[in-house]
């Protein structure tokens, strides 16, 4: 614990020193308090987390460095220290290298990944924090070629980085559908730091007076693990008296593209990817490790409108396994909708947002209203609820977890 | 000589004298167009500083460093927000078309870290929360609305034409603006904006216009909401006309790397 507060006392001390050391380097972030208080139950406090963000940036003709560290600060006095992003910059007439930790973020979908997925998640939270806390920052070498309006785009990815799973007592801890109570083996979920072992992702972008137009594919493993079961049978009664679950990332390949069109006050959007390799559960964990692997496509198609003072979009999304088999425990065709309507008042002091997730086929939903008032300027303090409707699906299941929370925050 | 200083003193005369019939004839649309079509350089950058103004006199403070290309066709702007902390490193970016369509415009977040296309319809907007909509600010264009000129007049001391302007689209935010047009430089020093029934809303006053590398261009104005008395200050800083800026500013690059 000392270290840590070494740590963040030389942070402290470097930044400010830092700024004035040149006019070409800036500090800037944000200090915010985030409460949240569970409905159900005993109302425990679902967080209480104070956080400091920093962004110390430099920027030279050619050249550009940024290092992004954070900090949680936990109620129980427990204190998180990561950095986000820190990479360095060389910019060439045509193209742009970036070395280091980055967030790479592909497509044009709002709050759902389809061809996002070159940054890992961190699921601690399910979809709650912001998106850039949720997208965690890979170390990357990253090369851009620039003509015109087109881009392209080359990343590889030396060394794997997983999702960040909720813990074994989190509230955000998915349902595991295993008849007994798993014993987890954990001896190969680790992908070694080889060069065999890299990830490589290609893309392409133009931005045009009619479209904008977003060519992606990548070679890269799976974030998420999947679980191969071993069942241990009891000799007398035939029936599985324990489990063994075996977390394992498997390769992945993923080609896509996504859209924007231009159509009167319109924007239509789209994106869809096809991904090969995929592990699915499956309901026997007698059959090749209680997985099977299969094809899947992930699309969707939204749209952007703002009549009157009001923002608005919608969007559809489908996953769809191909030559799916019964015994796969995810549906086919899963439908996702997600809506969002944002108004401001007082000349962009207070505003009012909803956005939700619908699950239709379990008929289960996540609903975010929330109000942000700009005390000053650069102060800002959001009321917000999260509502998990149904009982089943990737949002009832959390149906316990509806919350009230308030974030202020100071940014400077 | 002397037959070629007379020649030269009569064409001046003449041109002095057709001018000032030309001026005297000018239809309002004739005025309105001049005053749209007048001469800003084919680039320029400057930074912006914008002082929003409440009835009770807090202030906030919004900073911009724009840039804009004149292409013919269509008119390319740039705009990185340097201030508040809370939106530093946005940037918006519009394409605006000669031929009358619709604008293209794209933002860029940081916390989402892309580019994304937005709607261009919301010209009745306000800008960034403050008393002048993107029509205001200058990119409505002339044949959106009918123009009419009603007497000429005289405001601190300039010879001014009067337009009143109504939009031929009956649902428009303003049933009428009238404009107060300097005479000498084209520019409109003082316009009047109208509600939809008709009453006062909103006044633009030029506080300040400079002679830069040639052009006149507007250094300083203010926007008063007379009914709600609210006021936002627009000033321009740093103004270079005509340097060259590159098309490769007005591109996804720019508008992800920043300033």
């Amino acid at each position: 614990m000392k270290r840590t507060y070494f740590f963040v006392l030389i942070l402290g001390m470097l930044l400010p020193a830092a700024s004035q050391a040149s006019d070409h380097i800036r500090w800037s972030g944000y200090a915010r308090n985030y409460t949240g208080l569970l409905t159900g139950g005993d109302q425990d406090f679902s967080i209480l987390q104070n956080t400091l963000n920093l962004e110390l940036s430099g920027r030279g003709s050619r050249t550009a460095f940024l290092v992004n560290p954070y900090m949680y600060h936990y109620f129980d006095d427990e204190l998180e220290l990561g950095v986000r992003e820190a990479y360095l910059s060389m910019y060439f007439d045509h193209i742009d290298i970036r070395i280091g930790k980055q967030q790479i973020i592909y497509g044009k979908a709002e709050g759902v990944f389809i061809t996002d997925v070159v940054s890992p998640k961190d699921m601690r939270e399910f979809l709650l924090p912001d998106f850039d806390e949720i997208r965690m920052g890979v170390t990357a070498f990253r090369l851009n070629y620039y003509t015109g309006m087109h881009t392209f785009e080359l990343s590889w990815i030396p060394v794997f980085t997983p999702t960040k799973e909720p813990g074994p007592e989190s509230i955000w801890r998915p349902e595991m559908p295993f008849p007994v109570k798993p014993v987890l083996d954990e001896s190969a979920r680790e992908v070694s730091a080889r060069v065999d072992n890299s990830e490589v992702f290609f893309r392409y972008s133009v931005l045009g007076s009619s479209l904008d137009l977003e060519l992606v594919g990548g070679y890269f493993w799976d974030d998420d693990p999947a679980l191969h079961l071993t069942p241990h049978l009891n000799p007398g009664s035939g029936e599985p008296d324990s489990l063994t679950v075996r977390p394992e990332h498997h390769r992945l390949m993923m080609g896509g593209g996504s859209f924007s069109l231009p159509v009167g006050g319109l924007v239509l959007r789209g994106e869809a990817a096809y991904y090969g390799g995929k592990y699915f559960q499956g309901t026997d964990p007698d059959i090749s490790g209680g997985l099977l692997e299969k094809n899947y496509l992930h699309y969707m198609a939204g749209v952007d409108l703002t009549p009157g003072d009001w923002a608005l979009n919608a969007q559809f999304i489908q996953e769809y396994i191909l030559k799916h088999e019964e015994t796969i425990r995810q549906d086919q065709l899963i439908h996702t909708l997600t809506l969002m309507a944002r108004k401001e008042y007082f000349r962009e002091k207070l505003w009012v947002e909803l956005f939700s997730y619908i699950g239709l086929n379990n008929g289960d939903a996540l609903l975010r209203p929330s109000v942000s008032y700009d005390f000053a300027d650069g102060f800002e303090v959001l009321f917000g609820v999260n509502l998990f409707l149904g009982d089943k699906g990737r949002f009832g299941q959390f149906s316990d977890n509806d919350m009230l929370y308030t974030k202020i925050r100071y940014s400077f | 000589m002397y037959t070629k200083i007379i020649l030269m003193a009569l064409a001046v005369w003449m041109t002095a004298g057709f001018h000032a019939t030309f001026a005297q004839s000018m239809s309002g649309k004739e005025i309105i167009e001049e005053v749209y079509y007048r001469p800003q350089g084919d680039d320029q950058e400057s930074s912006l500083t914008m002082t929003l103004i409440n009835s009770r006199g807090d202030q906030r403070v919004r900073e911009i460093r724009q840039f804009m290309k004149d292409l013919g066709e269509v008119e390319k702007s740039i705009m990185f927000f340097t201030s508040p902390a809370d939106v530093t490193d946005t940037s918006f970016m519009n394409w605006s078309y000669a031929d009358g369509s619709d604008d293209d415009q794209w933002i860029y977040l940081p916390s989402i870290r892309r580019v994304r296309r937005i709607s261009s319809d919301s010209k009745t907007d306000r800008f960034m929360g403050s008393d002048f909509t993107y029509d205001d600010l200058g990119d409505r264009h002339p044949d959106d609305d009918t123009h009419e000129r009603l007497p000429d007049e005289t405001i601190d001391g300039l010879d001014c034409y009067v337009v009143e302007s109504k939009s031929k689209d009956p649902d428009y935010l303003y049933s009428r603006t009238v404009t107060w047009i300097d005479r000498e430089t084209l520019i409109g020093v003082q316009k009047e904006f109208y509600d939809r029934d008709g009453d006062l809303l909103k006044v633009l006053t030029v506080k300040n216009h400079e002679h830069i590398s040639g052009f006149d261009i507007i250094t300083h104005s203010e926007m008063h909401d007379v009914q709600r008395d609210h006021r936002t200050i627009m000033e321009l800083n740093d103004v270079q006309i005509n340097t060259g800026v590159s098309e490769n500013m007005f591109t996804e690059r720019m508008m992800s790397r920043g300033l």
